[in-house]
């Protein structure tokens, strides 16, 4: 086995606004630009309510008027059709230099439906890939959903889980384009699970997949207004 | 069209991020390409102008066409842009080339070179001082460039070389490929021979999933660029006036030794290679290849047995063992493990799967009896090794008895390799593997 290559770990414990972990994943990815052989990071995290379209993405597949959206809608640097976000959905963000990982933006996004197929297998899931349909698919519906953007192979974006949110938000698109084929979500499979239940071991099936080992950011590696991603209810420093 | 993945096959333009016209820095982001759900920004490896854009966004192309044009100066943008539309794809480097006034009155007609679209990188750099490699009249390329382009494919003519006064090198050849990694060389492949020894192959064959194809019934499945690759490897085979010679080589010893050394972590793969590794080394004839230019034999400093491996997605790949005749078993079987592996996640380096000097192909492990060979371009020859399996064996004095035997056949190119060189080793492998494989854990 390769030795392990060290990637900085944000995880954040209170629901984030959209805007805030994107321009983060942005900080992340431009330092990694600046610095080629600086380290990768990982950031974790669940959204505020909200809507995101692919670059490419067609409007289509809303059922509102975009220029008056229900929930916020960002339309975002990577590629796939909507989707949404809300708290109950556990959201991956790797900001990896995909060239020490073979350059190949498919085997990225098979890796990491490989990562969350590895997650449910340690509970006794067997999740799917399906062809042509990018995602992770458990009994015909999708509890994953990928979508990434590179820059200089720097990648951004990356995936979102759906634990145990309400499906609601999905009833107003067609998600990732796809008319008949239903969202679901982990708790329907495995009651009372939690994000949080699941956030250590999508860390480490992430980790095994891309041979990584985490660490916590350093003072100067910490990002702009992190303390919003802190627990409100925890005491701070 | 860049390829982003080594199973794309065309992307989608999502957006231009430049127009016509406007300047492009170096590095600087001109296009976003989409490609099943990953976008990727794709940069221009020069200043210049945006001068053409060939496919608008919203537009599908197949990786390798050229989507647009980037000129060296303002001046060139009307040139590049009434050209375009007459030569469109083929256009590729369709160098618009106002010539440097330093050599030749030539380039602008030059500039019609009907050069395939080899799969060149996404914008293609069309400008004046930009192809100096071709400028007299003939080509400046490293040796390893021209090999590597004949591989690969790839037009010299079209490119713009990197090296001092232009001289193409081969990392200017392998990014016009558009391949950051993997390249296979050969024809035949398999997985690892974990399971070539024992018997007759039977279990293995019963392990092996139902048969594998890569579309469904009534489809046309385009192929992916590993497997174009090795289509264009095969091609060039032709080319080589090849003859094949066979040998039936008994190994009841090498597979109780191979049931000895197992639990240690060596595979019946890199067993095998040490044999042919160790026998080349005395038979340095049969390591040797006819020079690409067809000129002379060229003999290699080193043994390096490359082993084909098929990989799932289509294509297949050759992982390198370098220096396997002086290299200790153990090493050998470690470096395979740590090889495959990587080549499964399509993370070799292009010296890790492109520096054999002899390759072997496997297909032990399935039961087959006997195959031959495609000679990967390149080398001299290649070994294609069948199952091992008990056969009643007459002996000259009339006995019979029972021996686990297997069929190898070696593909070899004649002009270097002539029929009693591979007949003397493959003499000597047969010697080595049933009289004295233990020589080779030693």
């Amino acid at each position: 086995m390769p030795p392990r290559t060290s990637a900085i770990l944000f995880e954040a414990a209170a629901p984030v606004p959209f805007a805030l972990g994107w321009h983060w994943q942005r900080q992340l990815q431009a330092r990694l630009l600046a610095e080629p052989g600086g380290p990768e990071a990982l950031l974790m995290l669940q959204h505020e309510p909200c809507y995101t379209l692919g670059r490419g993405a067609s409007n289509a597949h809303l059922g509102f008027d975009a220029a008056a959206p229900p929930l916020p809608l960002f339309r975002i640097d990577r590629g796939g059709e909507v989707t949404h976000h809300a708290p109950g959905q556990l959201v991956l963000y790797p900001v990896l230099d995909l060239q020490r990982h073979g350059a190949d933006l498919h085997l990225y996004l098979r890796q990491l439906e490989g990562v969350v197929i590895d997650l449910l297998a340690e509970f006794g899931l067997v999740a799917e890939r399906c062809a042509g349909f990018t995602g992770v698919w458990l009994e015909g519906r999708k509890l994953a959903a990928i979508g990434v953007g590179a820059r200089r192979w720097i990648s951004q974006h990356g995936l979102a889980l759906n634990v145990n949110c309400s499906l609601e938000g999905f009833e107003a698109i067609v998600p990732c384009g796809l008319a008949d084929r239903p969202v679901g979500r982990l708790s329907d499979w495995l009651p009372g699970i939690t994000p949080q239940q699941l956030q250590a071991p999508l860390l480490a099936a992430f980790c095994r997949r891309f041979a990584l080992e985490l660490r916590p950011a350093t003072i100067a590696e910490t990002l702009p207004d992190w303390h919003q991603a802190l627990d409100p209810d925890q005491p701070r420093q | 069209m860049p390829a982003l993945s080594s199973t794309m096959t065309e992307g989608k333009i999502v957006e231009w991020l430049k127009k016509p016209g406007d300047k492009v820095e170096r590095g600087e982001s001109v296009l976003v390409v989409e490609s099943d759900k990953a976008d990727m920004d794709v940069e221009s490896f020069n200043e210049g102008y945006l001068a053409v854009v060939l496919m608008p966004a919203g537009g599908t192309a197949p990786v390798g066409e050229t989507i647009g044009l980037i000129v060296e100066n303002e001046a060139e943008i009307a040139a590049a842009a009434a050209q375009a539309p007459a030569a469109p794809a083929a256009a590729a480097p369709a160098t618009p080339a106002p010539a440097p006034a330093a050599v030749a009155p030539a380039p602008v007609a030059a500039a019609v070179t009907p050069v395939r679209p080899a799969p060149v990188a996404a914008v293609i750099p069309a400008g004046a001082a930009s192809s100096p490699a071709a400028a007299a009249g003939r080509i400046i390329a490293s040796p390893r460039a021209r090999k590597l382009a004949t591989q690969l494919g790839v037009a010299l003519e079209a490119l713009r070389g990197s090296g001092p006064n232009g001289r193409i090198q081969a990392e200017d050849v392998e990014k016009a490929a558009g391949q950051p990694v993997s390249i296979p060389r050969i024809a035949e492949g398999s997985g690892p021979a974990l399971a070539a020894a024992n018997g007759n192959g039977a279990s293995a064959a019963a392990a092996a999933p139902a048969g594998q194809a890569f579309g469904r019934a009534g489809e046309a499945v385009p192929f992916n660029t590993l497997q174009n690759a090795v289509n264009r490897n095969m091609l060039a085979s032709l080319a080589v006036p090849c003859f094949r010679v066979g040998y039936t080589i008994t190994t009841t010893k090498l597979d109780a030794l191979y049931k000895q050394v197992k639990s240690k972590g060596v595979t019946m793969t890199a067993l095998l290679a040490k044999a042919v590794a160790v026998t080349l080394a005395r038979h340095p004839q049969v390591n040797a290849a006819t020079s690409a230019d067809g000129s002379a034999m060229a003999y290699p400093a080193a043994v390096n047995v490359a082993v084909a491996v098929a990989m799932e997605d289509g294509g297949l790949i050759t992982p390198v063992l370098a220096d396997a005749d002086r290299t200790d078993i153990y090493s050998l079987a470690r470096n395979w493990a740590d090889l495959v592996s990587r080549a499964r996640s399509k993370q070799l380096k292009p010296e890790e799967y492109s520096t054999g000097t002899f390759t072997l192909s496997n297909l032990g492990m399935f039961g087959v009896d006997r195959f031959d060979a495609i000679l990967p371009p390149g080398t001299g020859a290649i070994l294609a090794v069948a199952a091992s399996r008990p056969t009643v064996v007459a002996g000259k004095d009339g006995s019979i008895r029972v021996a686990n035997q297997m069929q190898v056949n070696l593909t070899c190119d004649h002009r270097t390799v002539y029929g009693a060189h591979a007949a003397a080793f493959l003499k000597d492998l047969a010697l080595l593997i049933e009289t004295n494989p233990d020589s080779l854990v030693l």
